[in-house]
C-alpha cells in the first residue's frame, strides 16, 4: 500500500510519515503544490493525505486535477481550517474523508484503512481481525463464526478498537469518539470502564483471539497477538 | 424619564409659581382700583349732599333708587375734634327699604357749616355689587391663568419636538445598532451644529469600534487557527512516543499527563475557534428544531458519564420548544447547558430541567453562593475552577444566543444556579 502525504509543515509531515510506516505503508511526501502535482502525475497511490493550504496553491486544486484525470486515489483532506465550506467543497470535489487538525494518529490510521476498504470492496465489507468478524452494515459481531450479542455501545467500542489494532487509545479520546464530542469534560471514566468490562467478557467467553488491555493511567489497547 | 417630560415638568413648576404670583398681584391691583372707584363714587355722593346742605338746598331722599344711603346728623364740636373728618370703613348696614342688614362700604365725613355747626355725614353703598365684580374678576384671572399656562406648555412641547428631531433619529438608530452586525448607515441630515457634531462623533466612534471588534475577532480566529498544526505535531509525536514498548510505567504515566494537558489546550483552541466561527456567521443554514428531542437525545449520555456523582435528576416537559436555528448550533447550545449543569454539580446534588413552549430552564445545586451575573457568560469566567472545564461553555452558549437574538439568563434561587433560555 502506497500513501502520499501532502503537507507543508516538515515536522507534521515527519510525524505522519513515521506513524504510517509503522503500519507498514510505503510513504511518499510532498511539501508544496508543485512537487505534489509532480508526484501525482508520475506515480499512482492507494491513498493521498491532502492539506488544503499549501505554498504555491490550494490542495483543492490538486484534488480537482486528480478527479479530472479520473484517477482512483482515495483522498483524505487534513486541514487546519476546519470550516464547513472547505469540508463541503472538498467532499463535493470527490474527497473520501475530511479530518480536521489536530487529529489523533490512531484516528488517521483508522480513516485511511476505512477509506481503502470502502473503495476496494465497494462499501459492503466485513472487518476481520483474528477470529473476530464485524459486519458494519448489519451491526453483527461473530467470534469464530458464532454470533455474539452486543449492546449498541459495546458494539461501537469494539468497532473502534478493531479499526485501531495495537494502538494506544486514550480513554478521553475513546469517550469522545464513541459517546460523542459533547462528552469532553468528564473527570471520571468509570462509565467507560463498565462498558469495556462487558466487551472484554464477551470476547473472552467467545474465545476471541484478540483482547482489550488496560494501560494504566492512559487508556486501552487492543492486542492482536494473544498467546 | 424622557427629556421633554423633564423639561415640561420643570417649566410647569416655574410657570405655576410665576403665574400664581402674577395672578395674585394682578388681582390685588385690580381690587385696589375697584375699591378706589367705589370710594370715589362715595366721595362724589357725599360731596353732592354736603354742597346741597351748605347751600341750603333740599337734600335728596335717603334712598335715591340706588342702594346708596346717607345719614346726616349734627355732632358737637368736641366730637368733631376728637374724630378724623374723613373715615372709610367696611361694616354692616341696615337698609330700611329691604329691611335687612348687608355689608357695605361707608364714608363718614364731618363738616362744618357757616354757622359753626358740625355735621356727621355717613354715606354707604352695599358691597354686594363689589362682591360680584370681584368674583367676575377672579374667574377671568383664573381662566387667563389656565389658558396662558396651557398655551405656553403646548408651544414649548411643539418647539422642543421640532428642534429635537435629529436627536430622536440618532437615538432610534443607536437602539437598533448591534456591534459586529450589518447596521444600516446613519442618515440624519440637520443644520444644527450640535447635532452635526454628535452625528459625526457617533459615526467615528462606531466605525472605530467596528474596526477594533473586527480585528479582535480576526486575531482570535487566526491565533487559534495557526495553533492547529503545531498542536497536531505535538500530539502525533507524543502518541508515537507513548507507543514505544521500551518505556517504563512511570515514564508512560508522565507522558500521559502531558498528553492530557495537550488535550486540554486542543479543546480550548477548538472552543475559541468555534466561537470565532459562530461570530463570523459560518453556520448560516437554519431549520426548525425541537429542543425537547435534543435534550432527550443527549441527557442519557450525561447521566451515564456522570453516573458516579449520583445526581438526582428531575426532567419535566410541559410543552414543546421549537426553535429556528442551525442544527449544529442547537446541539452545541443544548449540550453545553447540560454539560455545565453536570460538571458543576457536586456528588448527590440535584439537577432540574424544565421545558415548556417558550423556555428551557436548567438548574443545578450550587456549591458556593450566587455567581456574578454580569460575568458568567464571559470567556474564562469560572465560579469555581474545574480541572477539565475549558471555561468557554457558557461563552459559547451566549455567542449562539447573541447571533439569533435569543435571551439566556442566569438567576440564583433556592441555593441553585438556574439558566433559562427564552425563545419567543
Amino acid at each position: 500500500m502506497k500513501i502520499l502525504v501532502i503537507e507543508d509543515d516538515p515536522s507534521l509531515r515527519e510525524v505522519i510519515k513515521s506513524s504510517l510506516e509503522k503500519e507498514r505503508y510505503v510513504v511518499e511526501t510532498a511539501a508544496d503544490y508543485a512537487s505534489a502535482l509532480f508526484k501525482i502525475e508520475d506515480y499512482s497511490y492507494d491513498c493521498v493525505l491532502l492539506d488544503i493550504m499549501l505554498p504555491g496553491g490550494s490542495g483543492l486544486q490538486i484534488l480537482e486535477a486528480l478527479k479530472k484525470a479520473r484517477r482512483k486515489e482515495n483522498v483524505i483532506i487534513i486541514s487546519a481550517k476546519d470550516s464547513i465550506e472547505d469540508k463541503v467543497n472538498g467532499l463535493d470535489l470527490g474527497a473520501d474523508d475530511y479530518l480536521p487538525k489536530p487529529f489523533h494518529l490512531a484516528e488517521l490510521n483508522a480513516r485511511i484503512k476505512s477509506v481503502i476498504r470502502r473503495n476496494n470492496h465497494g462499501g459492503e465489507s466485513r472487518i476481520e481481525l483474528g477470529n473476530v468478524c464485524i459486519c458494519p452494515s448489519t451491526y453483527e459481531v461473530q467470534i469464530g463464526g458464532k454470533p455474539v450479542e452486543m449492546s449498541r455501545k459495546e458494539y461501537d467500542i469494539l468497532l473502534y478498537f478493531v479499526n485501531r489494532p495495537d494502538r494506544l487509545i486514550n480513554k478521553q479520546t475513546l469517550a469522545e469518539s464513541v459517546w460523542g464530542d459533547h462528552i469532553d469534560q468528564v473527570d471520571n471514566f468509570d462509565f467507560i470502564y463498565a462498558q469495556i468490562k462487558n466487551v472484554r467478557k464477551k470476547l473472552k467467553e467467545g474465545g476471541a483471539s484478540i483482547e482489550i488491555k488496560a494501560v494504566y493511567g492512559i487508556g486501552y489497547k487492543l492486542n492482536t497477538h494473544v498467546k | 424619564m424622557k427629556l421633554h417630560y423633564r423639561i415640561i415638568g420643570r417649566l410647569s413648576v416655574a410657570l405655576i409659581v410665576i403665574l400664581t404670583v402674577w395672578a395674585g398681584l394682578f388681582y390685588f391691583a385690580l381690587m385696589d382700583e375697584v375699591n378706589d372707584e367705589v370710594d370715589d363714587s362715595l366721595e362724589d355722593y357725599s360731596e353732592v349732599i354736603i354742597t346741597r346742605k351748605l347751600a341750603g338746598e333740599r337734600l335728596p331722599s335717603h334712598n335715591n333708587g340706588s342702594n346708596n344711603q346717607y345719614y346726616l346728623q349734627e355732632v358737637s364740636e368736641d366730637y368733631a375734634d376728637a374724630h378724623p373728618h374723613i373715615v372709610y370703613t367696611d361694616s354692616m348696614v341696615f337698609i330700611k327699604e329691604k329691611n335687612e342688614t348687608e355689608p357695605a362700604r361707608i364714608l363718614s365725613t364731618i363738616f362744618e357749616d357757616d354757622d359753626d355747626r358740625y355735621f356727621l355725614l355717613t354715606v354707604s353703598t352695599p358691597s354686594i355689587e363689589k362682591h360680584d365684580l370681584i368674583l367676575a374678576i377672579w374667574y377671568w384671572i383664573m381662566f387667563l391663568y389656565g389658558a396662558l399656562l396651557l398655551t405656553i406648555l403646548g408651544i414649548n412641547v411643539w418647539i422642543y419636538r421640532q428642534s429635537m428631531k435629529p436627536l430622536y433619529i440618532l437615538l432610534h438608530w443607536l437602539d437598533g445598532y448591534v456591534l459586529g452586525k450589518e447596521n444600516r448607515p446613519l442618515t440624519n441630515p440637520t443644520n444644527i451644529t450640535e447635532f452635526q457634531k454628535l452625528n459625526s462623533a457617533l459615526r467615528r466612534s462606531t466605525e472605530a469600534n467596528e474596526r477594533i471588534y473586527e480585528q479582535q475577532k480576526q486575531f482570535i480566529g487566526n491565533a487559534s487557527h495557526e495553533m492547529q498544526t503545531p498542536l497536531a505535531i505535538c500530539r502525533g509525536r507524543l502518541e508515537m512516543l507513548m507507543e514505544d514498548e521500551s518505556l517504563t510505567e512511570t515514564q508512560l504515566e508522565e507522558l500521559a499527563k502531558v498528553y492530557e494537558t495537550l488535550d486540554h489546550i486542543t479543546k480550548l483552541n477548538k472552543s475559541l475557534l468555534l466561537i470565532s466561527k459562530i461570530e463570523n456567521g459560518q453556520y448560516p443554514e437554519s431549520s426548525d428544531i425541537d429542543l425537547n428531542v435534543l435534550v432527550r437525545k443527549y441527557l442519557p449520555d450525561y447521566k451515564e458519564a456522570y453516573g458516579y456523582k449520583q445526581i438526582r435528576l428531575d426532567w419535566e416537559e410541559t410543552g414543546t420548544l421549537h426553535v429556528h436555528m442551525n442544527e449544529t448550533l442547537a446541539a452545541i447550545l443544548t449540550t453545553n447547558l447540560l454539560k455545565n449543569a453536570f460538571v458543576h454539580t457536586a456528588e448527590q446534588g440535584h439537577i432540574r430541567i424544565h421545558i415548556d413552549n417558550n423556555r428551557f430552564e436548567i438548574s443545578n445545586t450550587a456549591e458556593g453562593g450566587a455567581l456574578d451575573r454580569d460575568q458568567i457568560f464571559n470567556r474564562f469566567y469560572q465560579g469555581s475552577k474545574k480541572e477539565h472545564s475549558t471555561g468557554l461553555g457558557l461563552a459559547i452558549v451566549a455567542t449562539i444566543c447573541k447571533i439569533y437574538a435569543y435571551r439566556i439568563d442566569y438567576i440564583y434561587k433556592e441555593n441553585s444556579h438556574c439558566f433559562i433560555f427564552f425563545f419567543f
